[in-house]
């Protein structure tokens, strides 16, 4: 044990062993303090909203419901969906800051709507944010490689190498007592800050598998220092040396991977499906109506025996041919949500090889922020989108009348189950 | 030959010797020209998408059967966004911004399928293109390249050579100047290319490409100057390239995200949702077509009554249904403007903040005269939602007109009734011919120039202080040699 303390000490005398650690722990700290603030702001724009909405709603009901037409009260009424940040979301904010976490949808044709984008400042998220993850990513190996680049040449540099090999008993234990010592340290540094946020935000256990990450990470550099270093190089060569492999893992490689991949997997089904969603509804105004009718009773036969229509406008039909348009887009759907999957997948496989990506992309599918998780809420919409259509479909196509208390009845948006609210950090 | 060239053609005969050198120039001129190739081929490509896409919106609003005219309305229109010639330089905000939007009426949608949404993470590593080679690793090269200029002879013992030849302090840090400053010019080389090759395959104006060249030599000779003064000034070689290593991570990776941060939380935006929300609000105060009481289509009603000096509507000779949807786009539309100007502003308010920031770096200085010059700058999809909004405007009005001209107030009232009737409203589709195109009118050089001098005006502040700096340092080496 008095072995490492005075290995402690040597360390902590080095002229910039202190200072930086003291770095890291302050841009460790004010990352996640950034973080947590950050989702903070989104989980009281959410609550902000829910007021506004019941004051929205309870406009269009007044109305609305006067004529105790449903087709009205579907058409006007916009229904709120949000998503809220996981408990980890603060160490890595991921795509929230370009994905929206609030979605208004009505019971119209859907893939008209669930790819509408929130009004961000496109500048601000050109850099990204400034999380854990970032630090984590990026900043730490700086930091390791600064405190390791010297480890054994600074002694050669200094002539003190030959005694320090000969004085120890085990020359390997030294060398590895030193690297482990900056490494935890390095690790506590960026942990610590980690569990405060994790702590305060409610995160419980999955804080653990972060820690574990960055652990894993801080490591990975050390050994790359330790790789670097055994080409007995001079301490400047190898500085110069381990910043170049920096450079090229965390900047250089994954911008050719993304234009790599970008260029494998086209994606512009998005827009393709959106202009043929188009044409299909409104081509639905067009097409004899029994028809329309007929083929929207396939997919929702419990609606065959509905009275026939008898003027020129139903609402019923309206939103049969809404329906059919979404449909007539299935498979497109399915082929441009399967272009982002395979994205993030062959983005996951890039990951294996590059240390750098594969911890971005594992610490933002912990924290619920990736492309997945973008996807996932839109699956949510989705499912409350079919429960918004079914609860409107009887008084639809049976003609009920549709009161205020119809109104009050109408399914609503829940937090979904796994991303429990946690207690509010600075609140 | 002068001494200073002399000197700095030794240098460049060393770098010439160093492996590291060699290495690193290299990689970044094949990384440079990776990156010019891919850039102004995915501009090429994504431009010719969208026109692609933006013809075939055009076919299908003019290709549309005889329909009533709001039903057109609501049928609307998509307009995509061109991407500027110097995108293929500069991309910009482009792959965060949307470069689409669904127009219709009494709707404002929001521009979508922007590039990094539909991207994993890896988008967020930040995009290979020529201007981040020169903003972000460009400066990376010239320190390795650099750091050891003066620092290390000074290790060896070579700098008092010099002395002994009647070599001034200053000099000596000319000589190194000149020499790193021509590697800087290689790097700067394929950007140069690039830009070359835009204008005559993109037609990119001449002047903002030279402009662009100046902007980034600037940049690059801050870092050059910045490089030889910490060489200058620091004892050890190691010392030096620790020293330009935290300032190139802080001015270049740290301040752009923190800016971010503290912009957000100093002018926060509104989610779309609330501002939705705040519009219907305010419609249903100033006037509400659904309500049949609502005071202003009252007094819109009586107005029109008084004017053509009838007393119902049917006796109208334009249809009123027509003319109270174009009352209706008229006040929806002064909110959608007014709510967009509110949101414009805001996010100026953060662009202030970042470039107060960019007095702490000049990495952030460059990118915003960068994206200006270029057109690939916020402003640029300002520019665009601006357009669509007034053109969205224009084809809604002119489909109520036809509404309230071609449409009968009696058919209008019995098309759901009466089969001759929802014959008669479905209007002939020559009249969408006649809706004119939607052209994207680019921001003008002169527009560009005044947005991208901020930044060029914080860059020359840092090369003043840089030179006040390498002042400093050629007092210091006097008294060292």
């Amino acid at each position: 044990m008095s072995l490492w303390s005075h290995e402690l000490r040597l360390f902590l005398r080095q002229p910039l062993a202190a200072p930086l650690l003291a770095l890291l722990l302050l841009l460790a700290s004010a990352s996640v303090w950034a973080g947590l603030a950050e989702i903070t702001r989104q989980h009281a724009a959410i609550d902000r909203i829910l007021p506004q909405q019941a004051a929205d709603e309870a406009a269009v009901a007044a109305w609305a419901t006067r004529e105790g037409d449903a087709g009205n009260v579907a058409y006007y009424t916009h229904y709120a969906t949000w998503d809220r940040p996981s408990p980890l979301a603060f160490a890595a904010l991921g795509q929230r800051d370009v994905a929206p976490f609030v979605l208004r949808i009505r019971a119209l044709a859907l893939e008209g709507q669930i790819n509408e984008s929130e009004a961000y400042n496109a500048e601000l998220a050109l850099p990204g944010r400034f999380d854990w993850a970032f630090v984590l990513t990026y900043l730490a190996p700086l930091f390791i490689i600064v405190l390791l680049h010297d480890l054994v040449s600074s002694e050669r540099e200094g002539g003190r190498l030959l005694l320090l090999t000969v004085m120890a008993r085990s020359e390997t234990a030294l060398w590895v007592r030193r690297v482990v010592l900056r490494v935890g340290l390095v690790i506590l540094t960026l942990v610590l800050p980690l569990a405060v946020g994790g702590l305060l935000s409610g995160a419980g256990q999955p804080i653990l598998g972060m820690a574990g990450l960055a652990a894993a990470y801080a490591v990975f550099w050390a050994l790359v220092c330790v790789a670097v270093g055994r080409f007995r190089l001079a301490s400047v060569t190898s500085a110069a040396t381990l910043a170049a492999v920096w450079l090229i893992m965390t900047l250089v490689l994954p911008g050719l991977a993304l234009l790599a991949i970008n260029a494998a997997v086209p994606v512009r089904q998005g827009v393709e499906l959106t202009l043929a969603q188009r044409e299909a509804v409104h081509a639905g105004w067009d097409k004899p109506k029994e028809a329309t009718l007929a083929a929207f009773f396939r997919e929702e036969p419990a609606w065959r025996d509905t009275a026939p229509m008898r003027s020129g406008f139903h609402w019923k039909w309206y939103y049969a041919f809404q329906h059919l348009g979404d449909l007539s887009v299935a498979e497109q759907v399915r082929a441009y949500r399967a272009g982002l999957e395979r994205r993030n997948a062959l983005s996951g496989r890039i990951g294996l090889l590059l240390p750098p990506v594969g911890l971005q992309m594992v610490l933002h599918r912990l924290a619920e922020t990736d492309l997945v998780a973008q996807l996932t809420y839109q699956d949510r919409i989705r499912r409350y989108h079919r429960e918004l259509r079914h609860f409107f479909y009887p008084f639809l196509f049976r003609e009920q009348p549709f009161g205020p208390a119809d109104f009050a009845r109408a399914p609503r948006w829940r937090d979904s189950a796994d991303t429990p609210r946690p207690p509010r950090p600075g609140a | 030959m002068s001494p200073i060239r002399l000197m700095a053609a030794n240098d460049w005969r060393l770098m010439a010797r160093s492996r590291v050198a060699q290495l690193a120039l290299l990689m970044l001129l094949a990384l440079a020209a990776v990156a010019a190739l891919t850039a102004i081929a995915h501009r090429d490509h994504s431009n010719d998408l969208r026109a692609r896409f933006q013809a075939q919106a055009d076919q299908d609003f003019d290709g549309q059967p005889a329909r009533h005219p709001h039903r057109m309305v609501h049928y609307g229109h998509f307009v995509f966004r061109p991407l500027p010639a110097l995108a293929g330089f500069d991309p910009g905000v482009d792959a965060f911004t949307g470069s689409t939007i669904f127009l219709e009426g009494h709707r404002q949608n929001s521009a979508n399928f922007g590039d990094v949404r539909q991207s994993s993470l890896l988008a967020r590593f930040g995009q290979l293109s020529p201007a981040f080679v020169l903003q972000v690793l460009a400066p990376l090269v010239l320190i390795f390249i650099g750091f050891g200029l003066i620092a290390a002879e000074r290790e060896r013992g070579t700098l008092r050579l010099l002395r002994v030849h009647g070599r001034s302090a200053g000099e000596v840090l000319r000589g190194k100047l000149l020499a790193l400053a021509g590697i800087a010019a290689v790097l700067l080389l394929p950007a140069c290319l690039a830009l070359a090759w835009l204008t005559v395959s993109a037609q990119a104006e001449p002047v903002a490409a030279v402009l662009l060249t100046i902007g980034y030599a600037g940049y690059l000779g801050l870092w050059v100057t910045g490089v030889v003064t910490v060489s200058a000034l620091t004892r050890s070689a190691r010392g030096a390239l620790m020293a330009l290593l935290g300032l190139w991570a802080v001015t270049t990776i740290l301040v752009p995200r923190i800016g971010s941060d503290v912009a957000l939380r100093m002018a926060p935006l509104p989610t779309r949702l609330e501002t939705d929300i705040a519009i219907q609000r305010d419609l249903h105060r100033i006037g509400d077509s659904h309500n049949p009481d609502d005071p202003h289509f009252a007094a819109f009603k009586a107005g029109l009554l008084a004017r053509y000096k009838v007393s119902r509507v049917e006796d109208l000779p334009l249809n009123y249904r027509g003319l109270v949807a174009m009352e209706g786009e008229r006040l929806t539309a002064g909110l959608f403007d007014r709510y967009a100007e509110a949101q414009f502003a805001r996010q100026r308010r953060q662009a202030e903040v970042v470039n107060g920031l960019a007095l702490l770096s000049p990495a952030v200085a460059v990118r915003s005269l960068s994206m200006a010059l270029a057109g690939t700058d916020l402003e640029g999809h300002r520019r665009f939602l601006r357009q669509a909004e007034a053109y969205r405007y224009t084809i809604v009005q002119g489909l109520n007109r036809l509404q309230a001209e071609a449409v009968t107030y009696v058919d209008d009232g019995n098309r759901n009734s009466d089969p001759e009737a929802a014959r008669r409203v479905r209007i002939d589709p020559r009249h969408w011919h006649d809706v004119p195109d939607f052209t994207y009118r680019s921001a003008g050089l002169g527009e560009r120039i005044r947005a991208a001098a901020p930044g060029a005006a914080v860059l020359a502040v840092w090369l003043v202080l840089a030179a006040g700096a390498l002042g400093l340092a050629a007092r210091r080496l006097g008294r060292d040699l």
